[in-house]
């Protein structure tokens, strides 16, 4: 294991080989083959068993997430959009198949490696933003960095910037339960961002609020992809995300439907072509 | 874009642990005080059985060596009036030291030399032994085993012909029964029986003998009144008659045979009409009604007493050289009497038990079973509903240890808190109602070493059972994956 971490700054010279496999199964993306892949799915799938009843919510999907986009996952609710979701956030383990967070294998990892990836590398956002409720925003901000090693007044110190970042300085010591579910969702946006990750990964985060504050989060995420050069993965049934992201991706009943850039399809009011 | 380079996370400091752990109970503060009242009142459970037992055990132990001070004057009269039977005697020898006086006694009524001595006690050890096991059966295994024999009749059966060869037969035939020895033994003894027999036979003849003399002596006397001379004249009579009886003893006993004396005058006293009387009129009762509880009530206060000593004088009863500080000493004495016989019912069955006592141990087997079953459930529940808690913690890259930390740490408080919250309690309510049981007697007897060793010992058992409840739904918890643990609900 120790050794495929050690080799894997120099699997990073040849990302395009990687991306010219991949070029077969993603009919577009051109564009984007210059840039290194971040996440990468090999047939990946997963099936769940519940009293005896197989339900099967991915039959192997194959697609490359480059470093530095904005992609968005589209899909009516049971598609299998959040398992994916799961499956490339390390949050759950396929069936069978592979995912590659640059270029590891996330089943080879411990449960250590785990823990460090998705303290490190990984931010995510919930559709129900999961926010541990007795703790303050700024703990609550604060914790993923005590996590990651971080002592407690530079986390104190990069809390307060992170909710600054978010437009909630002032509401440091509020908890949760005292806040809008705008505000929640932000305070989650800023926990995410705690210990400067690679890949934003957001599953829904605008479905449980009104239009307004929907609009504010995506314009905070679109703000962190476009300065930061973060990663970011949504899945999302908001078509507004639509509207900043580069790629698009449709899944459908457990499998890749459609991968598009977003200069290809046309948004019509009310309806997707 | 930064290269992802994976190594192994950080650890967190016990402090910080510690702090997370704690900002978690106070937020759920009702649940957790719902988990401490469960833990509190299955350790209170465990403590209270604990405390009634260790309280009952002192007090029966004082109780009865109080009442056995009380009864010497009694003791005395039923030795000097019955060699007792020969399984009494051969229970006796088996309950004394070879050395001890009673088994000094023994050996000089029945002129015994001290090999003699030594066989007789041997067989006298082995004979109780027996004759434990045989008043243990129920009626119907008894009948089969022995007939109707009873008492050393049994013994004799074995001894007879062929008794042992029958008794092993019929024991193969009766399930459940195991002997207290093996066969051997049982031949052995069976053969050695007639010989001890006759030694016993003997000590008791000697001592038929000594009770003769002894009873010579006191004329027109009841055995009460010779012995309240026991610490003068008649001590040496029984002396010299063979009785171990020396002069503590002997002053003890007259003491106890005086007062007995004076109790048994001043209850005479209710045969006389006047004195029912008075005592009647003062409970306002039909002089009929007036019984020895009254009397002694009655009897209580100073003024009373000498009233009753007054009538008592005009009514022509025996009222020389009693006094009203005797009779209240004697009326307070009746009284502690009373509670004593109390405590001794009460505790009989442990009187009788070693150690905690059969039901004692069962009871605190039980509640020890509740108590574990209360709080595992309790904290099953606490995990379980945090569930979410933890797959989110995990999601931001809490070690699998830190999760299990947390919860045995939350366990452990809450432990700490519930177990002495509930030893306190149980510790409380056990010896207020063993207070209301014994009264002034408690005071005295209250092991509050005993009591503080099980209010420590089911303290730790909260705490450890509470962390043992906690630990595994913990694992399980944190061994999941993060979604894992979210989907279960």
């Amino acid at each position: 294991m120790r050794d495929t971490v050690q080799a894997e700054p120099q699997d990073r010279g040849t990302p395009d080989s990687v991306a010219s496999s991949d070029h077969r199964q993603s009919t577009v993306n051109p564009a984007s083959s210059d840039r290194p892949v971040i996440i990468r799915t090999v047939s990946l799938k997963k099936h769940y068993v519940r009293n005896g009843v197989v339900t099967e919510a991915l039959r192997g999907v194959d697609v490359a997430v480059f470093g530095g986009e904005f992609i968005s996952i589209m899909g009516p609710s049971g598609s299998g959009k959040s398992t994916f979701f799961n499956m490339i956030g390390a949050l759950d383990r396929p069936s069978s198949g592979r995912v590659f967070i640059d270029e590891v294998d996330v089943a080879q990892l411990t449960a250590e490696e785990l823990a460090y990836l998705r303290c490190h590398r990984i931010g995510y956002i919930f559709q129900t933003y999961n926010l541990i409720q007795y703790m303050t925003a700024l703990e609550n901000v604060t914790t993923p960095m005590a996590f990651g090693g971080l002592m407690p007044d530079q986390a104190r110190e990069r809390g307060m910037h992170l909710l600054e970042l978010v437009g909630l300085k002032d509401r440091w010591t509020h908890r949760p339960i005292e806040m809008s579910g705008g505000q929640q969702q932000r305070v989650a946006i800023a926990r995410s961002l705690s210990n400067r990750p690679t890949i934003l990964l957001c599953d829904e985060p605008t479905a449980n609020l009104d239009l307004h504050t929907g609009q504010e989060i995506l314009d905070i995420l679109q703000r962190l992809n476009r300065s930061e050069r973060v990663t970011v993965v949504c899945a999302t049934h908001d078509h507004r995300t639509m509207d900043m992201c580069d790629r698009l991706m449709w899944i459908r009943d457990g499998r890749l439907e459609r991968l598009a850039r977003r200069e290809e399809v046309r948004v019509k009011v009310g309806s997707i072509e | 874009m930064k290269p992802i380079r994976i190594a192994d996370q950080a650890r967190l400091g016990l402090r910080r642990v510690c702090r997370i752990t704690a900002d978690g109970i106070r937020y759920r503060l009702f649940r957790a005080s719902v988990t401490v009242a469960v833990i509190a009142v299955a350790v209170a459970f465990l403590m209270n059985i604990l405390s009634e037992s260790l309280i009952k055990r002192a007090v029966a132990r004082a109780a009865r060596t109080q009442l056995a001070r009380a009864r010497l004057a009694h003791e005395w009269v039923f030795r000097l009036s019955s060699p007792g039977t020969l399984e009494t005697m051969l229970r006796e020898l088996a309950g004394t030291a070879p050395g001890a006086p009673l088994a000094a006694e023994a050996r000089r009524m029945g002129a015994l030399d001290a090999r003699e001595m030594a066989r007789l006690r041997d067989a006298a050890v082995s004979g109780a032994r027996y004759l434990d096991f045989f008043a243990g059966l129920d009626h119907a295994r008894r009948r089969r085993l022995v007939r109707t024999a009873e008492g050393t009749a049994i013994l004799d059966r074995l001894a007879a012909p062929g008794g042992v060869d029958a008794f092993t037969a019929a024991l193969r035939g009766t399930r459940s029964v195991r002997f207290v020895d093996p066969p051997e033994r049982l031949a052995a003894f069976a053969a050695e029986w007639p010989a001890a027999r006759a030694l016993a036979e003997r000590v008791r003849a000697g001592r038929e003998r000594a009770i003769a003399a002894v009873n010579a002596h006191l004329e027109d006397q009841t055995l009460l009144q010779g012995l309240a001379d026991a610490d003068g004249r008649f001590g040496d009579v029984l002396r010299n008659a063979g009785f171990a009886f020396p002069p503590p003893t002997a002053a003890a006993t007259a003491e106890r045979a005086r007062r007995l004396l004076d109790v048994q005058r001043t209850e005479a006293a209710l045969d006389c009409r006047p004195l029912r009387q008075l005592i009647a009129r003062r409970y306002d009762l039909l002089p009929g009604d007036v019984n020895a509880a009254r009397l002694w009530e009655f009897l209580a206060a100073a003024p009373d007493a000498a009233a009753f000593i007054a009538a008592m004088a005009a009514a022509g009863g025996q009222a020389d050289g009693l006094t009203p500080q005797r009779l209240t000493a004697l009326a307070r004495e009746w009284q502690v009497n009373l509670q004593l016989e109390r405590a001794e019912r009460l505790t009989v069955q442990m009187a009788a038990a070693r150690g905690l006592g059969e039901r004692m141990a069962w009871l605190l087997l039980v509640s020890l079973l509740v108590c574990g079953i209360g709080i595992s459930n309790a904290m099953l529940m606490t995990v379980t509903e945090r569930f979410r808690e933890i797959a989110t913690l995990k999601c931001l890259g809490a070690r699998d240890g830190i999760i299990m930390v947390i919860f045995v740490l939350e366990s452990c408080f809450l432990g700490v808190v519930g177990g002495l919250i509930g030893a306190a309690t149980g510790a409380l309510l056990g010896t207020s109602r063993m207070l209301v049981a014994f009264g002034a007697l408690f005071a005295e007897a209250v092991p509050l070493a005993q009591l503080l060793t099980g209010a420590a010992l089911a303290v730790v058992v909260g705490i450890a059972l509470a962390a043992v409840a906690a630990v595994y739904p913990a694992f399980r918890a944190a061994r999941l994956a993060p979604m894992e643990a979210m989907r279960v609900e």
